[in-house]
């Protein structure tokens, strides 16, 4: 009785406004209503430091307590979520933060201006446009691209999961262009595009006569982006499809092949319930690399004939305009577009769930 | 025990003063290290070179010049993360002229007025620099008083040739026959092109493989011109700017703020007319111009590949077209000005944007460094070592050295270096730099690749600017 009395007294939470070393509720109150104040009182580089002794606060505070409660798991773990929170969790709040004001980093200068930045980035006469702009693209750029990348990462799995000779080698070949640098790539179809030294000119110039160039129109210069992405990436599909192929036990389609089932019902019956969620992750995987597509882009048009993307175009801002809280708030708006497709994706992959 | 007390005490004193001694020596003379972030070329490591084979301080210190050299495509982008971080790793850097607004208003470069007023004879030589570099490498705001920048490097676009191309019997017949003048062959007869005369060189050596140039089969598809017309930096602007300001347009003029507009002068119709000329060229250019990514490095390789017959390009990428290694067309170069536009008096219009680069000292050098610093630019502004780089494939904005005769001696360009720089004009320096030109490059963009005419191209550059310059307070 003793024991089960102390263990609930233990449990039991300080008073929320309770002063004392262990009410972890009580430092995060005070840190809140400190953080705000200082942000919006003081000059940055106060206010950073205010709201980092107030993190530490409301750290130690969580230490006192879970020490005191003996939870002992929580403090092993707590180095590790220390270094998450400090290298992730932080400098994603840090930019969250961000948005809500008007900083340029060159100038240094700084002022709470809240939702204006989103409202800017999305309506405003001057900046909106390219933002929208560069917006479109990107969709454009993901439906294009992760579809090659589907299309042709599938059907190189279905093709690796049969035996034929030198399998293993051709393998590796495929496998190849996902592990070069995203650069180094660039600068090759650069060449392999180029009208004057560029081998895919020089073939259709000898067979057809005429001069081609790729990149001069904005149907050709986004052909070109989604081709040497594809190149890249598509492997990359290949890969999770394969693992899902070869999963498939070899005794479903003997027993299909006794019962004589019709090769295309076999795939739907068979093949793929093992691989559909493999697909899923790939699409997953493939859409939000696909928002970022920036590198590519920047070595093969320089976002030139209409192929800026949104990425590229956030570089722009925030990096050599030095618009650092603009770009804050277009990575947030970005950044909500993909949970949002991440979650219709998932909604769409697990009927079973939605039945339930 | 004593003993061993005592030892170690007779040790702790002996060790005690020499470091005293070892001290007061290296307070006496001291070692000061200036740290410099430059761009990756011949003109900054003919300098780093020169310092460290020639430079010795007069102050009597070692002094260490640490130089990172940075790639061209990264250049700003690394400066830029280098100032706004606050890591304050750089005293020195080789700034482009365009970024003193910026870098100034942020506090990061330091003005030199004080440096200048307390040396009268770093004053005089300062004061030897051309007033068109001057403006463009030091002033902020444009053209005052205000100094924050030495020539490091200065620039200006001119015109490459091949002679085995353009001073061939055959071809020289040719082209008379179809336009009845002269092809140019001589550096001379490239000064006095006009655009016109550029865009007839375009329609006449337009070969391809196989037809006869200069009196043999074309190896490959053949062009006669080209110039920068690429999306990234200001690879358009640089080039479109001559453009208007030689038919009589102007770009928004920042030393007129606030009272100057964007519209109406960014769109005026000589500027649309300047930019409609620019962009008829770009079809006798090699088809990677309809690209949008004809940039100052491809334009350089495709002449230095023996494709084209004449390129407009800046003089800091030439000396890799005199070399056999790099160059096919190594030993056959004439070099003239820049073509220029007939005015209404006869004589031509060259106005061109300056390129080029200075240096400026940071904020949070130190006093020190300050003094070591300024040591060193007066010596690389000295006449001595100003020969010596021009000899060495650089250049010098100070007038008694470029006007000495022997100057134009050390490169074929160089002949076309002095007369140059008095038609030498810059783009804004205001903070807002990179705004204007990025939206700029992109709208230039869309007219190069054929998607935008030359008026709308300029109305919306005009439009933006307008709002933009507004917005903070440069316009009215």
């Amino acid at each position: 009785m003793q024991l089960m009395s102390t263990i609930q007294s233990a449990k039991t939470a300080p008073a929320l406004l309770k002063l004392s070393a262990d009410n972890w509720r009580f430092a995060v109150l005070v840190g809140l209503v400190v953080s705000a104040l200082a942000v919006v009182t003081l000059p940055a580089s106060g206010s950073f430091w205010v709201v980092g002794a107030i993190s530490a606060l409301v750290a130690a505070a969580f230490a006192v307590n879970a020490y005191r409660r003996r939870y002992y798991g929580g403090l092993l773990v707590a180095p590790a979520i220390a270094v998450l929170f400090v290298m992730n969790i932080f400098p994603l709040l840090w930019s969250l933060g961000l948005s809500f004001f008007a900083y340029q980093s060159n100038l240094q200068s700084i002022r709470f201006v809240g939702l204006n930045n989103y409202i800017k980035v999305l309506t405003d006469e001057v900046a909106a446009p390219g933002n929208w702009n560069a917006l479109i693209n990107t969709a454009m750029f993901a439906v294009c691209t992760v579809s090659a990348q589907m299309i042709v990462g599938f059907l190189l799995a279905m093709l690796f999961a049969k035996q034929f000779p030198l399998r293993k080698y051709l393998l590796i070949l495929v496998l190849t262009p996902m592990m070069l640098s995203v650069v180094a790539s660039g600068v090759f179809f650069t060449y392999y595009y180029d009208p004057t030294f560029g081998i895919l000119s020089y073939v259709i110039n000898s067979v057809a006569g005429g001069q081609f160039i790729v990149m001069d129109s904005k149907a050709g210069a986004v052909a070109g982006i989604v081709f040497a992405d594809a190149w890249m990436w598509s492997p990359f599909v290949m890969l999770l499809v394969l693992a899902g192929l070869v999963s498939v036990p070899k005794y479903l389609y003997e027993a299909a092949a006794i019962d004589r089932v019709s090769a295309w019902r076999r795939f739907w019956s068979i093949t793929f319930p093992y691989i559909r969620g493999l697909l899923m992750l790939a699409l997953l995987f493939r859409t939000i690399e696909a928002f970022k597509l920036a590198d590519l882009v920047i070595v093969l048009t320089k976002g030139g004939n209409d192929t800026m993307t949104i990425s590229y175009h956030l570089i722009r801002i925030a990096n050599e305009q030095n618009k650092t809280s603009e770009g804050a708030a277009i990575s947030y708006i970005i950044l909500f577009i993909v949970i949002v497709l991440t979650n219709l994706y998932l909604y769409v992959a697990n009927p079973k769930n939605r039945e339930a | 025990m004593t003993l061993t007390r005592e030892i170690n005490r007779i040790v702790m004193a002996a060790g005690l003063a020499a470091s005293l001694v070892l001290g007061a020596t290296f307070a006496f003379a001291g070692e000061v290290t200036l740290t410099m972030a430059v761009p990756d070329w011949p003109p900054t490591r003919i300098m780093k070179k020169f310092f460290d084979e020639q430079y010795k301080p007069k102050s009597g210190n070692t002094v260490k010049l640490q130089v990172d050299f940075i790639p061209w495509p990264d250049f700003y982008t690394r400066v830029n993360a280098s100032l706004t971080s606050g890591e304050r790793k750089y005293n020195f850097i080789v700034s482009d002229s365009q970024w003193l607004g910026a870098f100034v208003e942020g506090g990061y470069f330091r003005k030199i007025n004080d440096l200048l007023n307390a040396d009268p004879e770093f004053m005089k030589t300062f004061k030897d620099i051309h007033p068109n570099a001057l403006n463009s490498y030091s002033t902020y705001p444009h053209k005052s008083e205000n100094y924050y920048g030495f020539p490091q490097f200065p620039d200006v676009l001119v015109n490459f040739a091949r002679k085995d191309i353009i001073c061939h019997e055959a071809e020289q017949k040719n082209f008379m026959a179809k336009f009845n003048q002269k092809l140019p062959c001589t550096g001379e007869e490239l000064d006095a092109m006009t655009w016109d005369d550029f865009k007839n060189v375009g329609e006449f050596f337009r070969r391809k493989k196989g037809e006869m140039l200069a009196g043999k089969p074309a190896e490959d598809d053949f062009y006669g011109i080209a110039f920068q017309a690429g999306k990234s930096y200001d690879f358009s602007s640089m080039q479109i700017n001559g453009f208007i300001w030689q038919m009589g347009g102007d770009i928004w003029d920042e030393t007129q703020a606030p009272t100057s507009k964007a519209e109406g002068v960014v769109n005026s119709p000589a500027a649309v007319k300047a930019l409609e000329k620019y962009l008829s060229l770009i079809a006798y250019m090699p088809p990677l111009a309809k690209t949008g990514t004809m940039d100052i490095f491809k334009s350089d390789e495709l002449f230095r590949q023996g494709k084209v017959a004449m390129s407009v390009n800046w003089i800091g990428l030439a000396e890799a077209s005199l070399d056999p290694k790099t160059s096919r067309v190594s030993d056959n170069l004439v070099f003239g000005m820049m073509p220029g536009t007939k005015g209404a008096d006869g004589k031509l219009v060259r106005w061109s944007n300056i390129g080029g680069q200075p240096f400026v000292l940071t904020t949070w050098t130190t006093d020190a460094q300050i003094k070591e610093a300024v040591e060193f630019v007066k010596w690389w502004l000295s006449s001595n070592i100003q020969h010596q780089f021009a000899a060495a494939g650089g250049q010098s904005a100070i007038k008694s050295v470029y006007s000495d005769p022997k100057y134009v001696t050390y490169r074929p360009w160089n002949r076309a270096w002095a007369p140059s720089l008095d038609w030498q004009k810059d783009v804004w320096h205001v903070p807002q730099f990179f705004e204007l030109l990025t939206q700029q490059q992109d709208q230039y963009d869309l007219a190069i690749t054929g998607r935008q005419d030359a008026k709308t191209t300029q109305d919306n550059i005009a439009k933006f600017q307008q709002r933009l310059l507004k917005e903070v307070g440069l316009i009215k």
